[in-house]
């Protein structure tokens, strides 16, 4: 009955409307697909990793104008030589094998079988003309990651294929640990097509990188661009990847075509979903459970129902009194409910919080010290919060109702109003940091949020130009989690005062200042060796005496634990996603790290 | 000169208050937008984010300065003795801002050219590319929903207007209600009724499961989902003309050629052609206004249903500060209006005896 | 006096009045009778039920609440920028109308300009570059961006009446341009000024809540207004958990407002012309 009424509306809608809209078909419709449109059951819809409208294809072009599926760490269209399994810390092979890793080299054996589209083989020489761009242009990604590794060395191995020895780079940054971040995340482009396109053009990179590169690219992986616009990119799988042979034992990947839409609502990934019109997301959809009857589903079938990977946190410019005073930051700390931010802002997506700055659960914790963390950490207490500022000498002035008028300071100054910077529009981090201030200002502290546009966000941060300011530093789960958080939350590495040209890339609290008189060198000392140890009592011990500087001085103030992707699937299409109950691979979207095999593994759900 | 030619000064006339017009909205456009204390290259150096040592960023930055056209250049030659543009630079060797002023020169003689400038975001994208994928949407969206609502609407009015009764005592308030709605939120209100609950249509997008083309599934998908945000600003349109219709034709039905035309006997149809076409007159400028104010409006529209078109360029462009873009933007608009205008104008000195009779018409418009 | 009562007798007139009359009482004397409770109360999205009539937001916050301190917000912006696009739409048309010449041509294509850039773009540009928004701010850019075509309405009116013979005569007295238009324009066009005033009113709340629909609405503490409980709906999974409580209220709200000033301006201009009466 229904479908009936339906196909007869679609027919007079189809009637009346084509008249108005022979205007809005500009091109020509192109193969198979434009005949018959695309059949459901072959095609995979996903969408969160493209917002705005696709720019360009081109490898080379800065991540942040790429467009998806070559921007980030995507393996659709260009793979990394190694995938990083982010639920057992494990490097699984692509187009190279982890073959060890110390504190002087990294060694990575290319797989022979390895191709390009075009029927070349990948070989070092692409790899090499990936990394050492970097040397050669400074404008080029690769040229911050070039800087941990001092040579690559290749050889051909006896039983043949070849053999790439990244050596670690003593003499500037020595940081083995972010060498093995760069190897699972720098996708590697055919050398041949590049090296020509760059003589071509003067050798002027910046000329390079403005080709989109989107009409049949070379590429290794297994699917390529089919077609694309503002309003959604599609990608074709190729059915002669050399992968399907040399990794999946002949299978290919389930989905013919996969279709990331464009939406500009954030309520329509929750919709599309729910109708079946989108097959997985990676966005925040409050209140999942309501949706599991429309058969959506999560990594876990109950709360907390993701995996945690980031920590959103408020951080704190230490250079500005009264923020400057550690007990006062305690104080803060100590006023904000958790477990509100919890369950109003993300929907009770996390498991609660500890203080510090490594996570209880997952590949950290075995950092992770319970005992460290009660004695030297503050959790949320309004008393004790309150109980700090009077000992510390701060008094909260009240107005005649009763509500918070303004703060004054041990010798009784008044203290301005602090403001808690927001990107305006964030949904999930304008709503932590509501109740972040409603607990702030029970416990007496004059704080305001200030939600601004994007435009005014992101040069806030380097800058410091802030009081306090949401961020996500680490946003992703890589092979140097936790360092990478410390790193970005406490190195004083690049210290760069506040304001003006000054800018901070990490630490944007300015927190440490070396040469002050407060300066606690055993900060950078940590962060400077960690990457080096290899004995892993060691890498605890140092973790945890870091975790316990960063509760004492409390620098930044994490509020919650977030996966480092929403993954939400349906399971009215394809079935067979990965699960708490079958982990076959990372609760992240099939292009990202070691859950590209999703594709593979997926089914028809009829 | 053109005195005995009163319709053809009068055109010319308009033509020239319209380019005036023109030149100020172009300045406007440019300087608005630069109001803020935005700056482009600051918000993409800070989400070039973590990772970037410091002469890098410096390097990096110098070039989207130059790429975006807001450092001062002069003309130079390399090391080969070709003609270069190199950017002017201080004492300390930072390359020095072009203000505004300077910009907006550049600007007005890269327009000349149909230049629009290229999007500060959209890699190597020029705006007039921006705008030409845009354009097709809104006009397919908007031009058929403004007419139609326009249409319907002014028939319904004048039929209330004559009929008066029962038909009016229900169509009156029915209209007056409708036009009352936020179409934005009436838009809210279909989808969840019609796409939510019932499922007949779908709630976002322009279609689906298909390339746009003159194919099949392109154009059947496209007009199953251009149902919804239709009827969101159709019936929303059609009230408010419908209304202003309904004055016009009671006053008119007062006048005597309707009087002499009932006296006569005419069929109620001819009658009401009469009417109509003469109660029309001040409504035709409504047609043209609501252009302008629906092009606007159509930006929620787009976004309640994640439609492409003008109004989602912009308010993208708007966050991000993509000035060439949001001056593109608000370009194509101010000129369709005006032309809206113009046009309008023009009809109406030709269809106005008074006009015509060179009595000269009230300078608004 | 005679006015009144005849708009006293229209019955559009007296269900608009009615309404527009329960929400100014609702919006203003709402917190005596209910208490206003704008903090968390609940869990989220939770349905209407015997203590909260109309359930709770996103946040867990009593929707009752919310809509009385937006009914007041909108009523506040819809006024203000009322009043603001009203004088200045008023002023410029009535000297244009009336100076006629080159002040006229000036104020006309200054009044044109305005037209052909639509208000929303123009509203778009100016409320992002105000990095805080209080309810004022708003009001006053809505006002601001507002008079074009109450100026131009206007501007009509004090044309035709320019060449009535008492104003001729006045002219002839020798009165100053301010005192004719003040003692003898203002008074014939007063009824028209106060119809428009309505319908900016009525387009203001309507201008706020679609700024603050794309996210250029009030912000900071006390941003409670209609548009941005819509919003927050929008924003925050009303459709796609059907919680059909988060928008429809709030909808009716500004519709029955919106309505209601609408009914007022009709009748009135039914009032004036009696042809439309009956």
């Amino acid at each position: 009955m229904m479908k009936v009424k339906r196909s007869w509306l679609k027919t007079l809608a189809a009637g009346a409307a084509v008249v108005g809209l022979g205007l809005a078909s500009c091109k020509s419709g192109d193969g198979a697909a434009g005949e018959t449109g695309f059949r459901r059951d072959k095609t995979l819809y996903l969408a969160g990793s493209q917002w705005g409208d696709p720019n360009t294809f081109n490898p080379m072009a800065e991540s942040w104008q790429a467009a998806w599926p070559v921007n980030d760490k995507f393996n659709l269209m260009y793979e990394p030589l190694i995938a990083y399994n982010s639920l057992d810390g494990k490097f699984e092979p692509l187009l190279g094998t982890l073959v060890s890793h110390d504190t002087q080299k990294v060694v990575v054996d290319l797989n022979p079988k390895a191709k390009w589209s075009d029927g070349q083989p990948v070989t070092s020489t692409d790899v090499k003309f990936v990394f050492e761009i970097g040397r050669r242009f400074p404008g080029a990604a690769t040229a911050y990651a070039i800087r941990f590794v001092s040579s690559i060395e290749t050889e051909m191995k006896e039983e043949g294929g070849e053999r790439l020895t990244f050596v670690v780079n003593k003499a500037d940054r020595n940081n083995p640990l972010v060498i093995l971040d760069h190897l699972q995340a720098i996708r590697i482009v055919p050398a041949h097509v590049f090296e020509k396109l760059l003589a071509e053009n003067n050798n002027d990179l910046s000329a390079v990188q403005k080709f989109k590169i989107d009409q049949n690219p070379v590429v290794s992986g297994p699917y390529n661009i089919h077609h694309y616009n503002n309003e959604r990119i599609i990608v074709k799988r190729r059915d002669d990847y050399w992968g399907n042979e040399a990794l999946y034992e002949g299978k290919m990947p389930a989905p013919e075509y996969i279709i990331h839409p464009i939406y500009k609502n954030n309520d329509h990934f929750a919709i599309a979903l729910q109708q079946g019109r989108l097959d997985a997301s990676q966005t925040y959809m409050p209140r999942i459970w309501l949706k599991k009857k429309d058969q959506v589903g999560t990594w876990y079938d109950k709360a907390p129902y993701f995996v945690p990977g980031a920590m959103p946190m408020l951080l704190i410019n230490t250079t500005k009194a009264p923020l400057n005073d550690k007990n006062f930051r305690r104080a803060m700390a100590a006023a904000i409910s958790y477990a509100d931010i919890k369950e109003l802002a993300v929907s009770g997506y996390a498991s609660d919080m500890q203080p510090g700055l490594i996570m209880p659960q997952g590949l950290e914790e075995k950092f992770f010290s319970a005992g460290d963390a009660a004695s030297f950490g503050v959790a949320h207490n309004p008393d004790l919060a309150k109980k700090i500022l009077e000992e510390a000498g701060y008094k909260s002035v009240l107005k005649p109702d009763g509500t918070l008028d303004y703060m004054t300071d041990k010798a009784d100054n008044k203290l301005p109003q602090l403001t808690i910077t927001v990107p305006a529009g964030w949904s999930d981090w304008e709503a932590m940091v509501k109740i972040a201030e409603k607990g702030l200002r029970l416990a007496g502290i004059d704080v305001r949020e200030n939600p601004v546009d994007g435009g005014l966000y992101w040069p806030a941060l380097p800058s410091g130009n802030f009081d306090l300011i949401m961020h996500k530093p680490a946003p992703s789960v890589t092979p140097s989690l936790p360092w990478t958080r410390f790193e970005a939350v406490m190195s004083s590495r690049d210290w760069a005062p506040v304001g003006g040209d000054n800018k901070m890339n990490e630490n944007q609290g300015r927190y440490n200042q070396p040469g002050s008189p407060e300066y606690n060198a055993r900060v950078d000392e940590l962060i400077g060796l960690i990457p080096r140890m290899e004995n892993e009592a060691d890498i605890i011990a140092a973790y945890q005496e870091l975790n316990r500087i960063f509760m004492q001085d409390q620098p930044a103030i994490p509020l919650c634990y977030l996966p480092e992707q929403f993954y939400e699937f349906s399971t009215k299409i394809w079935k067979n996603w990965p699960t708490s109950d079958n982990p076959y691979a990372p609760p992240l979207l099939p292009w990202v790290g070691a859950s590209t095999k999703i594709l593979w593994n997926l089914e028809p759900a009829k | 000169m053109l005195k005995q030619y009163p319709t053809a000064r009068f055109i010319l006339m308009r033509a020239g208050w319209y380019f005036v017009t023109f030149l100020v909205a172009v300045t406007i456009n440019f300087y608005l937008p630069r109001l803020g204390p935005n700056n482009p290259v600051d918000i993409i150096m800070a989400q070039a984010g973590s990772g970037t040592s410091r002469e890098d960023m410096r390097i990096k930055e110098e070039m989207y300065l130059m790429e975006f056209g807001l450092v001062k250049m002069k003309a130079s030659r390399d090391a080969g003795g070709r003609a270069v543009k190199e950017m002017v630079r201080d004492a300390e060797g930072k390359p020095v801002r072009a203000s505004n002023f300077e910009q907006f020169i550049t600007y007005l003689g890269m327009c000349l050219k149909g230049d629009l400038g290229t999007s500060f975001y959209k890699q190597s994208k020029k705006v007039t590319d921006v705008i030409k994928e845009a354009v097709p949407w809104t006009i397919a969206l908007q031009l058929p929903t403004i007419l139609f609502g326009w249409i319907v609407g002014n028939l319904l009015g004048a039929l209330a207007a004559y009929r008066r009764g029962v038909f009016d005592k229900v169509f009156f308030p029915v209209a007056l209600g409708l036009s009352s709605f936020p179409f934005f939120v009436f838009g809210m209100l279909l989808v969840a009724f019609f796409a939510l609950t019932l499922g007949w249509f779908p709630p976002m997008g322009g279609y689906d499961n298909a390339i746009p083309g003159f194919n099949w599934p392109f154009l059947s998908s496209a007009a199953h989902h251009y149902v919804l945000p239709f009827f969101s600003i159709f019936l929303i349109l059609a009230g408010g003309q419908a209304i202003g219709m309904r004055s016009m034709g009671i006053y008119e039905l007062g006048t005597d050629y309707i009087k002499y035309a009932k006296w006569l006997g005419l069929r109620e149809t001819t009658v009401l052609l009469y009417l109509f076409r003469n109660a029309m007159l001040p409504q035709i400028t409504g047609l043209a206004l609501s252009l302008g104010t629906m092009i606007g409006g159509a930006l929620i529209t787009e976004m309640i249903f994640s439609y492409p078109g003008l109004g989602m360029a912009m308010l993208d462009a708007v966050t991000k500060n993509d000035y060439p873009v949001i001056q593109g933007v608000t370009l194509i608009i101010t000129v369709s209006v005006l032309i809206a205008n113009f046009t309008v104008d023009i009809l109406i000195a030709f269809l106005d005896p008074r006009v015509k009779a060179g009595v000269q018409m009230g300078k608004g418009l | 006096m005679k006015l009144l009562k005849n708009l006293l007798k229209s019955p559009m007139f007296v269900i608009g009045m009615s309404l527009f009359l329960v929400t100014i009482l609702i919006a203003i004397f709402g917190p005596l009778f209910y208490a206003i409770n704008t903090d968390r109360v609940g869990v989220p999205y939770d349905m209407p039920n015997a203590q909260f009539w109309l359930g709770l937001d996103n946040y867990g916050r009593d929707y009752v609440s919310l809509l009385i301190r937006g009914l007041g917000s909108s009523l506040y912006v819809g006024v203000i920028a009322g009043v603001i696009a009203t004088t200045i739409g008023t002023l410029i048309g009535l000297y244009g109308g009336f100076k006629g010449g080159l002040a006229d041509d000036i104020l006309s294509v200054l009044t044109n300009l305005f037209v052909v850039i639509p208000q929303f773009v123009i509203l778009i540009l100016i409320s992002t570059t105000f990095e805080k928004r209080s309810l004022a701010l708003v009001a006053m850019i809505i006002g601001f961006t507002a008079w074009t075509w109450s100026a131009r309405g206007v501007r009509a009116q004090a044309a035709a009446l320019k060449s009535k013979d008492h104003i001729s005569l006045a002219r002839l007295n020798g009165d100053n341009t301010l005192k004719v238009l003040v003692v003898h324009i203002l008074p014939y066009i007063l009824s028209y000024v106060f119809m428009v005033f309505i319908l900016q009113v009525s387009s203001g709340i309507l201008s706020e809540a679609a700024i603050s629909m794309i996210g250029l609405g009030p912000t900071g503490d006390n941003a409670i207004s209609l548009g941005v409980i819509l919003n927050d709906a929008n924003r925050y999974g009303g459709l796609s958990d059907k919680n059909w409580h988060a928008f429809i209220p709030a909808t009716c709200v500004i519709s029955a407002l919106v309505f209601a000033l609408y009914l007022i301006n009709t009748s009135m201009e039914g009032v004036f012309n009696p042809r439309l009466r009956k």
